[in-house]
């Protein structure tokens, strides 16, 4: 029950956040309504039952991506007439409705995300044995430098290349 | 309702929104956006098939590597971006008409 609840929450911001990313005039929205989305596949994540990612969902995305996009939105003034609403003279009010639903949303998902992650914890057990984990860190972690310790070892030589990558292409004066 | 086809429908949403985006917009930054949801379909598909079809974890694996890969061609996309913007004074797609300037 609970988790068809939290079902349909996550799909009702998956779904919406995606078609609302699609059609939002202001670009700054857009990538707003791109974070309800990228929480609402989190908390769809959880459902499934892979609590390490969805934590990593959270972590990547919600932490980085958006606000690397958000950065990057403000750097080249993609919205620039949406800027001169936040002028001296006009202060921009504390939220909306809309606002406020859409936090509301990611409230929810994130404290059930959270919960998924915590259950092992304070989940009770007979004393004198120890909890049994079932989380799947664990087995994340030794398939990760079993099995697929190729892809993991390319995948860290491409986060290296992006970096330098990164850093000289966006470098201000290039001489030639 | 928790089912497969209820993910695969909902990835399917996904899928399709972030082509839209990617066909309709006219701004790279905008395109970009329309990639992660796209990346981040692939990657729900394949946790939803870990937990209803094949019960290993070989497709969290496959997830946690497309997050990677989407953070990397974020930095990465962002960098041309930002490059363009510097060159051009523009992020129009119709603006990227040469490869050099």
């Amino acid at each position: 029950m609970f988790l068809n609840i939290m079902f349909l929450l996550a799909a009702g911001a998956t779904i919406g956040g995606s078609f609302l990313t699609a059609t939002s005039k202001n670009l700054m929205h857009a990538c707003i309504y791109l974070l309800l989305t990228l929480f609402g596949v989190s908390g769809l994540y959880a459902t499934l039952g892979a609590d390490f990612l969805a934590a990593t969902q959270l972590v990547v995305y919600a932490g980085g991506v958006v606000i690397l996009m958000l950065f990057a939105i403000m750097l080249t003034g993609g919205v620039r007439e949406f800027v001169n609403k936040f002028g001296i003279d006009k202060v921009a009010s504390m939220g909306t409705v809309k606002t406020y639903s859409i936090a509301g949303f990611m409230v929810v998902i994130m404290s059930f995300v959270i919960m998924k992650i915590l259950a092992p914890i304070f989940k009770s057990y007979a004393p004198g044995e120890l909890p049994g984990f079932s989380t799947t860190v664990e087995k994340i972690g030794t398939l990760l430098i079993t099995d697929h310790v190729l892809a993991f070892e390319i995948s860290s030589i491409l986060l290296l290349g992006a970096l330098v990558g990164a850093a000289v292409i966006s470098r201000p004066g290039r001489t030639r | 309702m928790i089912s497969l086809p209820s993910y695969l429908i909902i990835s399917f949403c996904l899928f399709i929104a972030g082509l839209t985006v990617m066909i309709a917009r006219k701004n790279i930054i905008a395109m970009l956006l329309g990639i992660e949801l796209i990346l981040n379909a692939a990657a729900l598909n394949f946790a939803a098939y870990t937990r209803f079809i094949n019960q290993n974890l070989d497709g969290h694996l496959m997830s946690l590597f497309i997050i990677v890969i989407a953070a990397a061609e974020a930095a990465v996309g962002l960098a041309i971006v930002i490059r363009f913007f510097q060159i051009k004074e523009s992020i129009h797609i119709d603006d990227a008409t040469e490869l050099q300037s």
